[in-house]
């Protein structure tokens, strides 16, 4: 699969929703855990040496799972292979509770959940359609329909 | 630099919902030509939230490309060989080549352009945080509508209803609080004008909305349905409250008892 590397090193660059300092192990056998300068922007998760300015990889945080790891830490694995982790430790509990909630509410499916959820509570509260409302009650990507149970 | 490809491309093939289908030329990375050249290539693009991916035909299992829609801009164009329904993805990052595209038809490629330049992150968030707002908003007019009913009644009150009812919405909350949502970089200076203008026309109605969220709630709001739900809620959260205090009570009860 063909993707622009410069595009994806100028989102970022993009201000973040969250970075810090972590630990960072990556899925492989053997792998230790290094020091990782960890960002959050739109739905990727960027990680970059503590040194450098463009990233060394980046996680696209959609059909993942974040699962909490003891003492503090999570850990990021993907519903192709739920076993396969990116491992994550943090320097507090709730530095990594933040973290967690944090990235459980950036993928955009997720937003198309919520925006569905809230279309609907008010159409039953009020009885109109709040995008109706803004004019783009018609847009593909907020159908209540093009989402399955 | 790395990306965890195979999810990617788990998540191009997944039956979650597509945004926009269809069959477009293109011109990307043709050969080892710099720059466009020829009729391009025909593939079948799926336009999955702020991804976009192109496939050999409808039916293939491995994405061939991946492009992320952020930071950029979408523009009708003039395709390298005369083809009526070109535009390009431009981006505002210097040194990212655009991506230049075209479509069978007009209807289809306004309907491209139309989802291309609403696939953003940024504009899927800034709608949640409005409807976010209108719904406390109409949460709220409908707790202070009780209460004068109540009051009216000269029946004993109870605190308002809380803005969360359900852990979706707590979920739902967007996750940057200390941005005002025109300053994000994403959402910065470099849209086209259709963009501003349609950002602008969602912000400007959301204020009005907002603003007639605050009067006295609508007549529609007292169906029966709705209230019955609302009135559901509260009593299933007193009764929790209930169920516990009879536990703790009845625990210190018992202590009591013991000789």
């Amino acid at each position: 699969m063909r993707y622009n590397e410069k595009e994806l090193q100028a989102l970022s660059r993009q201000p973040a929703e969250m970075a810090a300092e972590l630990g960072m192990r990556g899925p492989k056998k053997g792998s230790v855990v290094k020091r990782r300068l960890v960002k959050l922007v739109a739905n990727f998760l960027f990680y970059f040496r503590t040194d450098e300015a463009e990233p060394i990889g980046a996680l696209l945080l959609e059909h993942c799972r974040i699962t909490r790891e003891e003492p503090s830490g999570f850990s990021i694995s993907f519903v192709e292979d739920i076993e396969r982790k990116y491992r994550f430790e943090c320097c507090s509990e709730e530095q990594c509770q933040e973290w967690i909630s944090a990235l459980r509410r950036a993928s955009y499916e997720f937003m198309r959940r919520s925006l569905v959820f809230y279309r609907n509570e008010i159409q039953k509260m009020t009885g109109k359609d709040p995008l109706e409302q803004l004019g783009i009650s018609e847009e593909a990507r907020f159908q209540l329909s093009s989402l399955k149970a | 630099m790395k990306l965890n490809e195979r999810s990617v491309a788990h998540y191009a093939l997944s039956d979650s919902p597509a945004d926009h289908t269809g069959f477009l030329r293109t011109w990307w990375g043709s050969g080892t030509a710099p720059g466009p050249s020829g009729a391009g290539r025909r593939c079948w693009f799926v336009l999955k939230g702020n991804l976009l991916f192109s496939f050999e035909s409808r039916e293939g299992r491995a994405p061939l490309s991946l492009a992320v829609l952020e930071g950029c801009t979408v523009e009708l164009a003039e395709a390298p060989v005369p083809e009526e329904f070109a535009f390009a993805i431009r981006f505002s990052a210097p040194g990212v080549r655009p991506y230049l595209l075209a479509a069978d038809g007009p209807a289809a490629q306004e309907a491209w352009v139309k989802a291309l330049s609403r696939a953003s992150f940024g504009y899927m968030r800034l709608v949640v945080r409005e409807l976010e707002a209108q719904l406390r908003e109409a949460r709220k007019s409908l707790a202070s509508h009780r209460r004068s009913s109540c009051r009216a009644a000269a029946s004993r009150c109870k605190p308002p209803a809380p803005d969360h009812c359900s852990p979706a919405l707590e979920n739902g909350h967007s996750p940057c609080k200390d941005r005002s949502p025109g300053s994000t970089a994403e959402e910065g200076g470099s849209r086209p004008s259709g963009w501003a203008s349609l950002e602008w026309e969602v912000q400007g109605s959301a204020s009005l909305l907002l603003g007639r969220g605050q009067s006295p709630v609508s007549p529609e709001t007292s169906c029966f349905s709705t209230l019955h739900d609302w009135y559901g809620q509260e009593i299933l959260e007193l009764r929790q409250g209930w169920l516990k205090r009879a536990r703790v009570g009845r625990a210190g009860w018992e202590q009591k008892d013991r000789p």
